[in-house]
């Protein structure tokens, strides 16, 4: 059944017009990204301008900010990995034998709901007196730990749909429950540990408080690096644009590669109905 | 019922049990050690007189606490409950109007839309904020000249105590409306069609059936959707920390930023602890609270 004209026009202009709120501060910035210094300070803007890389050169270059990418990938891919591997094991520990008892699932997400400046201030405390202030391990092991909740849910969800019977198979075929694990569940279970990992390397990729308080000049992660470009060049509008560009790239690219999955993944109710 | 536990493994001669320990061990040490313990230093923290410069000192009990009854920590008490509410309320409505349109069967374009509108969901806050500051930058941003286009004088935005807190809300708005969006197209798009379709029959208007049948079926998904993002409302610390540092004055001062200015401004390391300890006891009630709203529906 179609609706009037007029409501299917009014849907798409609401709709349009969210879209435009979304799209057009992003292009903005990208934009203003490969302007040069005249043309970012610009007012009225020049829409149509020779764009320039040199706000990239700048901060990769002199602001070392390839090293601050660097760090961010190290520290979110190893604590990822880290996560989905132990996240797993936990997930078929739960559900499969019940580990823990009922209480288990809820004790691990109640780790999830407090608010980071509750952490912060001991851990700030700990790492100085354990020297982890200013390393990659401590913030790995920080995101870790927050990761994994949200980890062994996901995986939790997924592991119910790989049907029981599998696994009890493989164990009356005389497989230990470990490699009943690696053989049998890892296989069913790559869509949850791809949703499990994209989950917890955004989370990791985007964290910010604790790399604020708990990093230095070694292991300064992207949005700590950015933050810290807010009172040093308050007005280099081109070098914050780019590096603002430069946090989102990873997560554009994932988007990106995603984003039939994405939407699939949402529209799958309707194909079910 | 009671499912068969698995046979035990003959072949390596373990226990399940054993291998439920051995499974469960690393998530069990990575929590106990990294959550549980700095949890339980922090509380002891908070017991405590702490300068950061002194270092530990006298066990004060709850004096830190007294700070609760404090004008200061009214102020940013109420901030946070204004910003929780006002974010949590308008990003939900905004969520699901937009979750409806997308879910009418006859509409074209969804996957563009659903595409674009999912965006802001994997933006680095620190980016989004960043972004923000300069277009909203009063001098130098495009969002004065826009406006001044079509006659709307220059607006100081994050400098204005009038409208500051309402500019942080457009941002939190622009980053946290997709997780919502997705939440509720998802729980929509779950729903069985048949009690719309026996409702359309019977004759009921689209108001009609949103009302009665969509919205109580619903329901268990926007509560958890609800409850989900006051939680990281009242966690959330990124923008206010990047757009205006709890100014002007404390009009956008959060209880978050509040403990961390007094650990690592002040570097009153047990105050801020005592702080940080009330808003999770908040946040604490809050869940249990609704969690009793969702089980008796």
């Amino acid at each position: 059944m179609q609706p009037s004209l007029a409501l299917r026009l009014l849907t798409h202009f609401i709709l349009g017009f969210c879209s435009l709120v979304v799209l057009l501060p992003l292009l903005w910035v990208l934009r203003t990204s490969f302007a040069d210094k005249v043309v970012a300070y610009q007012l009225p803007p020049e829409i149509f301008f020779t764009p320039t890389l040199e706000n990239y050169r700048v901060i990769l270059s002199e602001m070392n900010f390839g090293t601050f990418f660097l760090n961010s990938l190290v520290i979110s891919l190893v604590s990822t990995l880290l996560a989905v591997v132990i996240g797993a094991l936990a997930a078929y520990a739960i559900d499969r034998y019940q580990a823990g008892g009922k209480a288990m699932p809820v004790i691990i997400l109640a780790t999830q709901m407090m608010p980071p400046i509750v952490l912060v201030i001991p851990f700030f405390l700990i790492f100085k007196d354990i020297g982890l202030t200013d390393s990659h391990l401590g913030l790995i092991i920080t995101y870790l730990a927050f990761n994994l909740p949200y980890v062994v849910w996901l995986l939790m969800s997924f592991m119910k749909r790989v049907p029981r019977e599998l696994d009890e198979a493989a164990l009356i075929d005389g497989c230990t429950p470990f490699s009943a694990f690696i053989r049998i569940i890892v296989p069913a279970l790559l869509p949850g540990i791809g949703a499990a990992t994209i989950l917890s390397f955004v989370l990791s990729w985007n964290e910010f408080l604790f790399a604020l308080m708990l990093s230095g000049n070694e292991s300064k992660t992207l949005p700590v690096a950015i933050s810290s470009l807010v009172t040093q060049q308050g007005t280099a509008i081109g070098a914050v644009s780019a590096a603002t560009i430069l946090a989102m790239l990873p997560m554009a690219v994932l988007y990106f590669a995603m984003r039939r999955f994405l939407v699939s993944g949402l529209n799958m109710g309707a194909v079910k109905g | 019922m009671t499912r068969a536990t698995p046979p035990s493994s003959r072949r390596d001669g373990f226990s399940v049990g054993f291998y439920k320990l051995l499974f469960m061990a690393p998530t069990i040490l990575v929590l106990a050690l990294v959550v549980a313990g700095p949890l339980l230093y922090s509380l002891w923290l908070s017991l405590h007189e702490y300068i950061i410069t002194y270092g530990m000192g006298d066990l004060i009990w709850f004096e830190n606490y007294t700070l609760m009854m404090s004008d200061e920590f009214a102020g940013v008490s109420w901030v946070t409950m204004k910003l929780t509410v006002i974010v949590v309320v308008l990003e939900f409505l905004i969520a699901f109007g937009l979750a409806l349109l997308l879910n009418q069967p006859w509409l074209k374009m969804r996957n563009f839309y659903l595409v674009v509108l999912m965006l802001p969901i994997l933006m680095t806050p620190v980016a989004v904020a960043l972004m923000f500051r300069l277009m909203f930058n009063p001098n130098l941003g495009i969002i004065n000249w826009v406006l001044a286009q079509v006659g709307i004088p220059e607006q100081g935005w994050f400098g204005d105590p009038d409208l500051a807190l309402a500019t942080v809300v457009f941002v939190d708005i622009w980053n946290e409306t997709s997780l919502m969006l997705i939440m509720l197209y998802a729980g929509l798009k779950s729903l069985p069609q048949d009690p719309v379709e026996a409702a359309r029959i019977d004759g009921a208007s689209s108001w009609q059936i949103l009302w009665h049948v969509t919205l109580p079926m619903l329901k268990p998904v926007i509560l958890v959707t609800l409850l989900i993002r006051m939680i990281t409302a009242l966690k959330s610390y990124d923008l206010i920390y990047m757009l205006t540092q709890g100014g002007p004055g404390k009009v956008t001062e959060t209880i978050s930023f509040y403990a961390y200015r007094l650990g690592f401004r002040f570097l009153d390391i047990g105050q801020a602890a005592a702080v940080s300890f009330i808003l999770l006891a908040a946040v604490v009630a809050l869940t249990v609270l609704l969690l009793r709203i969702m089980k008796e529906n």
